[in-house]
């Protein structure tokens, strides 16, 4: 474990350290405008002046202003500290003070984001097996299908969704939540049908070729062997394809004015010039695709052990 | 198929008609205290006096009301007249109903060390715009004064600005839009003192348009029912938003509520709803017929590929004192 | 028999034709592999124009595909002007450079066991996370131009490159390895004659995933902010405007970089790794 761990620590930790270093350069101009307002002598005197000089440079002539980088209330980038400060204040302290479910908390706004991904991914994963057996079994439907399956992906789903929401609205889907969800399926559906094709395919003509000699019929051909065969196909497009329904509740929520939610957070977060709630949200669902992805990952595990395919 | 044809149009049109006193009101933007009169006479009762049931939909960047109201997921928007007066001339005949803000907030905001003084200085420089419809009055406003848009050293560089004040403090634009009540206040937050800017209300430069007014579809208003709905809606929210005015505080706490991201501070609120009450002051709800010859004026002065508003005078009723005269006889 | 109707029909006959070519003798012609899927999108693109003018659907909420080819064909200086801001300025520069940072990063860490050990998993865990989301934070970086577009795309195309890189140059086995050493062959040549013609199946992986993800990403970032052009801007301010064709003409235009670059990666791909089972059917 820790010959794994080391490294990953070692990466993680020269990652932080680097974003500390950047803070410094990032947030200089903001810090002398602020140090000069406040009546402090700072070189060169006025931001025009100072805009024509490098960040670098205005670091060496300021060396006292530095650490005010370090503290701003608006930082162009925060540092690790604070943004992890704005996370615990809007989750781990909100719910010990037991108000976890306020419309202020990230958990709330995670709740939201969370049930989208989790409808997207039913809704996906559903229409990504559907297909693929689909184009296992009809040939009509691979010739037709699979072509407009890749270019589907193509199609940058930011330029539809505002589309998606009109039109689920226009046919009486109100709320937010179901176009935000189409919008994620969208993105999912489609490792998972590449995904099962595979699977369902994996099974060797000697294969069944028996299961004929058994004078099995089509339906116990694909429960018996075709759909055990294709599970570890499965799980794996199942982990691309939760990630990618993350991806899609979000870019659902971004810029079609979804009012809760982390994409929202992030929304209103930049409308109001406050870079820490875009921060804290993007870290908070960062988090929540880890523990997706790790839950899948555990659910894998343990169903194909009992399958007797553990990897 | 004739049948299913009917079934699906009065599905679309259902929305709204279920009841008759269901009220759903399409927001242009996202819950804050430019919309506070009818967040208030929701959270106050005002509506329910009336028998109404309102639902209040939010906006944002990519929500048109406009195309809200034609797919039936409202019965009536908040709009700004150039929009609405567009959508009229692209075959959705949109009415005005009431008009709660007598004068607009819509502001260029410049930083004064850029060397800009007046409008005779934007040659040369870089300028932060909102679309979204919020373009025809800048739009309209580039040309009386005669100044090309496509940049250039006697034209100036348009960008579209996204929602916050961010080019302007990182001097990426030397002047950009805000509201008086909204981002203006954030350029100050930000430690910007006016005495740093310049500003130039549109109204004062002569390119004012009519900005926050209620909007229903012009077919609707041929039902009676609806526009007895609709008088109710309006004296409701013309209630609400003069208890807004006489209680600015309270009611920047009613939008802090009903805020789902939770992101709004009960303090930038407060500072929205005291410069929002500046501009519905003066009205009543009706819509002074001089305000809209002037927003049809100053659009029909700039005619031009880049501002589509419209091309010639709207046709048809454009707006209705029907509503405002029963509402508040 | 409403216009629906025709299309339906319309739609049934296309169906029924792929059927009969599908299980004809002529099914594996490559002449056949393109007329159908072709005849499909054909129906579909039928039956969407049915049911906008069978019903009536207001152009503000869906026009039809007649009208936004109409719109498209009169539009193209404008929508030239956009592509060449987003995908030529924004996407593909964005692209080029992140593609080729990762792929740069990946051979340099391969030669240690350790960074590639923790590089490998916080690699993997960032390629996962919906990365858009920094959009509005670069475009207050980068300014408002397509550099703060290409820097989005930067970021979001590189860690997927970079993972699949990294898997893909520990495909050689340590008999082929065992037998470059045996032809006392340098790092270099090793890389380069071995292990790098064996990671490219991985590698073009990643680049197909990092084109969508390229399109994506420019777009986004057009939403929080940019100068008066670009397929983001008049897809944004087109549904302020009401001016839905064009926003589907837009659409249209995405969809077919989307898939011209896909389709031209692919072909790559073949001529590249024409030795790979995948490639050989």
């Amino acid at each position: 474990m820790s010959a794994r761990l080391l490294p990953v620590l070692a990466v993680l930790s020269g990652l932080l350290a680097l974003w500390y270093g950047a803070v410094g350069p990032m947030n200089i101009r903001q810090a002398l405008d602020l140090a000069e307002r406040k009546g402090v002598a700072v070189q060169p005197e006025g931001a025009l002046a100072r805009q024509e000089v490098s960040a670098f440079v205005l670091m060496a002539r300021n060396p006292g202003e530095v650490a005010r980088g370090y503290a701003l209330e608006r930082p162009r980038l925060p540092t690790p500290g604070q943004v992890a400060g704005e996370l615990w204040a809007t989750t781990g302290e909100m719910a010990l003070r037991g108000r976890g479910f306020s419309k202020r908390s990230l958990i709330y706004h995670g709740w939201i984001t969370l049930q989208s991904t989790l409808a997207g991914f039913a809704l996906g994963t559903a229409l990504g097996v559907l297909g693929a057996v689909m184009i296992v079994y009809s040939r009509t439907m691979e010739m037709s299908l699979m072509p407009w399956a890749i270019i589907s992906q193509t199609v940058p789903i930011v330029a539809l969704a505002p589309m998606i929401i009109v039109l689920s609205g226009q046919a009486g889907i109100e709320g937010r939540g179901l176009p935000k969800a189409i919008i994620s399926a969208y993105l999912c559906y489609f490792p998972v049908l590449v995904g099962m094709v595979k699977g369902l395919r994996a099974p060797t003509r000697e294969q069944l070729d028996l299961l004929r000699t058994y004078n099995a019929g089509g339906v116990a051909g694909f429960l018996k062997l075709r759909l055990p065969a294709s599970m570890p196909y499965l799980f794996t497009s199942l982990k691309v394809g939760i990630a990618a329904a993350l991806v899609g509740t979000i870019v659902g929520e971004l810029p079609t004015g979804a009012i809760s939610g982390l994409g929202a957070r992030i929304l209103i977060g930049d409308q109001f010039g406050n870079p820490m709630a875009i921060w804290a949200a993007l870290f908070a669902a960062a988090i929540l695709a880890g523990v997706l992805v790790t839950l899948l990952g555990g659910v894998q595990g343990m169903v194909l052990k009992r399958m007797g395919m553990a990897v | 198929m004739k049948a299913f044809k009917v079934a699906l149009m009065a599905c679309v049109a259902g929305a709204g008609m279920a009841r008759a006193e269901d009220v759903t009101l399409q927001l242009k933007w996202v819950t804050q205290a430019q919309f506070a009169g009818y967040y208030v006479a929701l959270d106050q009762g005002f509506y329910d006096e009336e028998g109404l049931t309102v639902t209040i939909k939010p906006g944002g960047p990519d929500i048109a009301p406009e195309q809200v109201i034609a797919g039936g997921g409202a019965d009536v928007i908040v709009d700004w007249m150039a929009a609405a007066l567009a959508a009229r001339e692209r075959g959705l005949p949109l009415v005005n109903i009431a008009q709660p803000f007598k004068s607009g907030g819509l502001q260029l905001t410049c930083l004064k060390d850029t060397g800009i003084g007046s409008p005779e200085d934007f040659p040369g420089h870089t300028l932060g715009v909102w679309f979204y419809g919020n373009e025809y009055p800048f739009y309209a406003w580039m040309a009386k004064l005669g100044v090309p848009t496509e940049g250039g050293s006697d034209g100036v560089t348009v960008l579209k600005q996204a929602f916050n004040v961010d080019p302007l403090l990182q001097r990426q634009a030397d002047c950009i839009s805000v509201m008086t009540y909204n981002e203006y206040g954030q350029v100050l937050d930000a430690g910007i003192t006016p005495e740093e800017l310049v500003t130039f209300n549109y109204l004062q430069e002569g390119v004012g348009m009519m900005e926050d007014g209620l909007y229903v579809l012009e077919d609707r208003l041929s039902d009676p029912a609806f526009k007895e709905t609709m008088v109710k809606f309006v004296r409701a929210s013309m209630k609400g938003w003069k208890w807004a005015e006489a209680n600015p505080d309270e009611a920047a706490a009613v939008i802090v509520d009903y805020d789902e991201t939770g992101a709004q501070t009960l303090e930038h609120q407060q500072y929205m709803m005291s410069e929002v009450a500046k501009l519905t002051a003066g009205s009543n709800g009706a819509l002074d017929p001089a305000d809209y010859e002037e927003t049809v004026a100053t659009l029909l002065s700039a005619v031009s590929p880049e501002n589509p508003a419209i091309t010639k005078e709207p046709e048809g009723m454009a707006w209705t004192h029907d509503i405002t005269d029963a509402a508040l006889n | 028999m409403s216009v629906f109707g025709l299309a339906l029909l319309f739609w049934l006959a296309a169906w029924a034709v792929n059927a009969a070519l599908a299980r004809s003798r002529w099914r594996d012609a490559s002449g056949v592999r393109v007329v159908v899927p072709v005849l499909f999108g054909a129906a579909i693109l039928g039956l969407w124009e049915g049911a906008v003018r069978g019903f009536g659907v207001s152009p503000v909420i869906l026009p039809a595909p007649s009208s936004v080819a109409a719109r498209f064909a009169g539009e193209t200086g404008l929508l030239w002007e956009d592509f060449l801001q987003t995908v030529l300025k924004g996407a593909l520069s964005g692209y080029a450079i992140g593609c080729g940072a990762a792929f740069l990063v990946a051979v340099l860490i391969d030669r240690s066991r350790f960074l590639t050990r923790g590089l490998l998993p916080v690699g993997n865990f960032v390629a996962a996370l919906p990365i858009v989301g920094i959009a509005p934070i670069l475009v207050s970086w980068f300014g408002f131009d397509w550099q703060s577009k290409a820097a989005v795309v930067v970021v979001m195309v590189f860690f997927p490159v970079l993972v699949n890189t990294v898997q893909g140059l520990a495909e050689a086995s340590a008999m082929q390895k065992d037998l470059m050493r045996t032809y006392a062959a340098s790092y270099l040549q090793t890389l380069l004659k071995l292990r790098l013609p064996a990671a490219m199946p991985f590698v073009f992986n990643g680049l197909k995933i990092a084109t969508t993800l390229a399109l994506i990403g420019a777009i986004v970032a057009e939403y929080f902010g940019s100068p008066t052009r670009g397929m983001g801007f008049r897809i944004s301010t087109g549904v302020g405007r009401l001016d839905i064709e064009l926003v589907w003409a837009e659409i249209a235009v995405a969809a077919l970089t989307g898939s011209a670059v896909f389709g031209l990666v692919s072909l790559v791909e073949r001529w590249v790794t024409f030795w790979h089972p995948s490639q050989r059917s």
